[in-house]
């Protein structure tokens, strides 16, 4: 019973929706980029992404740059408690605890670490830990004392060891933030780097989601996707409403 | 004796392991001349610290039990709790907290806020302890004192706030700037006695002046006074005190003065800090259970003329005879007094009344309320409460976790088996975490605690203190049985062997009840079953519960329904109802799908990251899981959670994975599902255990 509601539950996501406009996913060696200003999202965005994968029976590591972790913590068993809240959805805190043994959480700090470090850390956990995550979440790289060597690192990780790197990038630049092709002015050294880039912008009181690059390929596209402003998860667009 | 309550303050000192607590207190004696001579945890002299006055803490270099000590300083009484550090020992802190007024939190200049220190300080917040911040080691090399202000915000979320700079640091480091005062203080002599006073030293005056304005920005929160005088310049020495001792007082602020303990600075400071910014014993909230009122909550008074209540907080077999160190809350202590045992209700008389300094006593007369004394000849235990005659107070009760291993021990021959019995009833009665009892199968003693080095130390004392040398078994994990689904029960109990018969029959159902422990619930309806039988019942199931089926482990979480039966005017009874119960449950309990929990533990490992690799390892080999990681340049710590029975040896391990510099702290998180295939085994080798019992 729970299995399929659960099943019904992955297939219903609106990261499917993601993944169709982004030829099937983004892709074990490939590298996720989420850009926008700060406080637009990011975080709940690559949370979800996460818990999504987790759902799936994935191991996730989450690389956080903040100055402490129990909120990340909170922030997963929030979004959980949303996506309990899926009708028959039963034993709760049971999934609940499955799902969290299959995340790891590694902390560094910013000024401290650098990019060899933190790789040379994930590889420990994932081979002398024995976690076998298939997709990793960097959540607070600084792009701007990170170059586009560290992301090629990242991006040279993920094809040795076949994960799939999401990352979010805080634009803190003046406006214009975007060209006429939506794509940030501050990535533009990145871009080669890049497999997947999507910005988030507010419009009105939502928060959309706008494909930037794919695969390699300049392709904007509104997603059709929002950032839900009570919940905090990604949901999908209604036809008609989108710009 | 001072017995002015505003000159009393009774503090502990909490820290993490070898952040300098020992060697701090050693030195607070010094200042306050309590002691001639300073010796150091290790000393080469062969003393040890005053305050580690058990031999066994004396060679391990860790403080165990926590003695108490009185001190002077500036006019003022001062109770000292030195308190462990290991995790293991937990209920000592816990119950020095519940008697301590407020807490100097010591930290290291160099490791910062460490997982033991969040423990400490989560244990602080239950109590709503106020502290003040002691950041030590000053001198060492990496020290970083307001790297470990920041991280006591980041980290702990407190509104931490500089009241002292350092001036010059690591091998550097001679002396402290006091931002109140303003003034550079150098501490002379050949240990550190003489505090020179001189103005700020140039290079520092911009960044002291900084610092000054950010503790005046702090303090005004607590002090509209101080906020006007601030604007218009003209904030006192006196008003910055003032709204520093509110802000701490109210708990939403942390003064940080820096230190070096074992160079002699930063000490009296400190104590001037004690006497300033921490509350007295009348500033405090005390509570206490009526339970002539069933159970309501009174606030005790601060008065001494009031009717006595006092806490025994702790118990001790020293050099003396049995000592048993109180707290009063309320009214007085005399020689001669009677009091009650409220818990027993057994009347005692006040013998002689002492004031302790570690390993020295001094006799007084009589103390008043805040005082912690101690008594001779008191027959009681940890946790009593003792009133006047005529009051029924209970201070509430002390938080005791469940003990979570168990070991086998075997006194090596006769003497020592009485030795053995005289130091266990002497060591549960000084710690409740502490428990043992005789297994009625294998005929064995078995103490239970809260970890491997909790009962070594035990077992170690029983040698040293009451020379009972005992062989051990193997460390035991204290697994628990749970239902995982619900079932329902129809059993009948009917013997007729000549002589009175025996009936009973019970209907109902077994449900898992998620939250663990036990739940009965009469829904029996017309007298099927009749009043007076429903509490035998609920007996039967309740004994039948302490030892599962599965592997011999008490069950949890069980919610058990009766809802219909069947008696017998004359063969049913109270007896016959409890082995109906028993039977039901143990009919059904095997269809309930019962499964093996067993603790699991929080684990955090501390050390350089150049070893984080291995520790992940280690924690995956140990079916643990790996919760977090923090990385701070070169220094990193891992959270996990690990079943228990994989962390047995744990310490040596890591010690030499990494060359013994990460160590660890684990505590009691949860009850978690053993693995299929761990399960199996541990039923084959139940079963196995129960065949040879039945041969034997």
């Amino acid at each position: 019973m729970t299995i399929t509601v659960k099943e019904e539950i992955i297939r219903r996501s609106p990261l499917r929706v993601l993944e169709k406009s982004i030829s099937g996913g983004l892709g074990k060696g490939h590298v996720g980029v989420l850009a926008s200003r700060k406080g637009v999202g990011k975080t709940a965005c690559l949370v979800h992404i996460a818990a999504d994968k987790l759902l799936q029976g994935q191991y996730v590591i989450h690389v956080s740059y903040a100055s402490r972790v129990d909120h990340i913590v909170t922030w997963y068993e929030d979004i959980f408690k949303e996506i309990a809240k899926a009708p028959k959805m039963r034993s709760a805190l049971d999934e609940f605890d499955d799902l969290i043994r299959r995340r790891v959480i590694m902390n560094f700090k910013q000024d401290g670490s650098r990019t060899e470090q933190v790789l040379r850390s994930l590889e420990a956990m994932i081979v002398h830990g024995n976690f076998r995550a298939e997709t990793v979440i960097v959540d607070g790289l600084d792009f701007d004392q990170a170059g586009p060597e560290d992301l090629r690192k990242f991006r040279e990780f993920a094809g040795r060891l076949g994960l799939e790197v999401w990352l979010s990038a805080s634009l803190k630049k003046d406006e214009p933030l975007f060209d006429e092709q939506g794509s940030p002015y501050e990535l533009k050294d990145f871009l080669g780097t890049i497999d997947v880039l999507i910005s988030l912008q507010h419009h009105g009181d939502h928060v959309h989601f706008n494909l930037v690059q794919d695969h390699g390929r300049l392709a904007p596209k509104d997603l059709r996707l929002k950032l839900d402003p009570t919940t905090l998860l990604i949901a999908k667009e209604p036809r008609g409403r989108a710009l | 004796m001072t017995t002015d309550i505003a000159r009393m303050r009774n503090i502990g000192i909490s820290a993490h392991i070898d952040s300098g607590k020992t060697t701090l207190t050693e030195r607070i004696l010094f200042y306050c001349k309590k002691i001639h001579k300073i010796h150091e945890v290790k000393g080469k002299d062969g003393v040890g610290a005053t305050m580690d006055s058990m031999e066994l803490e004396r060679e391990r270099g860790i403080t165990i039990a926590s003695a108490t000590t009185n001190v002077e300083w500036a006019g003022h009484s001062v109770n000292i709790i030195d308190t462990p550090g290991h995790v293991d020992f937990t209920i000592e802190v816990e119950r020095s907290l519940r008697v301590l007024d407020s807490a100097i939190l010591v930290l290291c200049s160099v490791g910062g806020v460490q997982s033991q220190t969040i423990t400490v300080d989560r244990q602080l917040r239950r109590y709503k302890v106020p502290f003040i911040a002691f950041v030590n080691k000053a001198d060492r090399v990496g020290a970083n004192p307001i790297k470990v202000r920041d991280q006591i915000s980041d980290k702990l979320g407190h509104r931490a706030v500089l009241m002292q700079l350092p001036i010059g640091l690591e091998g550097a480091f001679n002396g402290l700037v006091d931002l109140v005062a303003m003034k550079a203080l150098y501490f002379d002599g050949l240990e550190g006695e003489i505090i020179r006073v001189e103005p700020v030293p140039g290079d520092l005056a911009a960044e002291a002046a900084r610092r000054r304005e950010e503790l005046i920005d702090a303090a005004s929160l607590f002090s509209d006074e101080l906020m006007e005088a601030a604007l218009e310049g003209r904030a006192t020495e006196d008003m910055i005190r003032a709204a520093v001792r509110k802000g701490v007082l109210a708990r939403e602020l942390v003064p940080v003065f820096i230190g070096s303990a074992y160079r002699n600075k930063g000490i009296q400071p400190l104590l001037d800090a004690v006497v300033h910014y921490l509350p007295d014993p009348a500033e405090v909230e005390n509570r206490a259970v009526d339970l002539a009122a069933g159970g309501a909550e009174r606030v005790l008074s601060s008065d001494a003329g009031a009717k006595t209540v006092a806490l025994a907080f702790k118990l001790e077999d020293g050099p003396y005879g049995q000592l048993t160190y109180i707290r009063v809350y309320q009214g007085s202590l005399r020689k001669g007094d009677e009091l009650v045992n409220s818990r027993s209700g057994q009347k005692i008389k006040v013998g002689r009344l002492v004031r302790m300094h570690a390993d020295t006593m001094v006799e007084i007369a009589e103390a008043g309320p805040g005082d912690i004394v101690a008594l001779f000849g008191v027959e009681c235990a940890s946790g009593d409460t003792f009133c006047s005659p005529g009051l029924e107070l209970a201070m509430t009760a002390i938080y005791v976790p469940e003990p979570v291993v168990s070991l086998a021990i075997e006194p090596v021959d006769k003497a020592a088996a009485d030795r053995m019995a005289k130091a266990l009833n002497r060591f549960t009665k000084e710690d409740p975490t502490f428990r043992t009892y005789v297994d009625p199968e294998s005929n064995e003693t078995i103490i239970q605690g809260m970890g491997e080095l909790h009962l070594d130390v035990y077992v170690e004392r029983m040698k040293r203190e009451y020379r009972a040398e005992v062989r051990t078994g193997a460390p035991q994990v204290a697994y628990r049985e749970a239902i995982s689904q619900a079932v329902d029960f129809d059993y009948t109990h009917k013997k007729q062997t000549g002589g009175a018969g025996q009936y009973a029959r019970i209907i109902g159902r077994l449900e898992p009840l998620a939250k663990g422990g036990f739940e009965f619930s009469n829904e029996v309806k017309g007298g099927r079953i009749p009043r007076e039988f429903i509490p035998s019942c609920e007996k039967g199931f309740r004994a039948v519960l302490k030892k599962g089926q599965l592997i011999g482990f008490p069950v949890i979480g069980v919610k058990v329904i009766v809802n219909d039966g069947q008696y017998h005017p004359v063969d049913s009874s109270d007896n016959a109802f409890q082995t109906a119960a028993q039977g039901a449950f143990r009919q059904v309990y095997m269809k309930a799908k019962p499964q093996i929990l067993e603790p699991i533990m929080k684990v955090s490992v501390e050390g350089p990251s150049e070893f984080a690799g291995n520790v992940f390892a280690t924690i995956s080999q140990r079916r643990g899981v790996i919760v977090s990681s923090v990385e701070d340049g070169t220094f990193s710590r891992v959270d996990a959670e690990v079943p228990l029975a994989e962390m047995f040896g744990y310490a040596t391990v890591l010690r030499s994975l990494t060359q013994g510099k990460a160590e660890f702290t684990m505590e009691f998180q949860k009850y978690g599902r053993v693995p299929a295939q761990i399960a199996e085994m541990l039923a084959e080798q139940h079963l196995e255990a129960e065949r040879q019992k039945s041969q034997r």
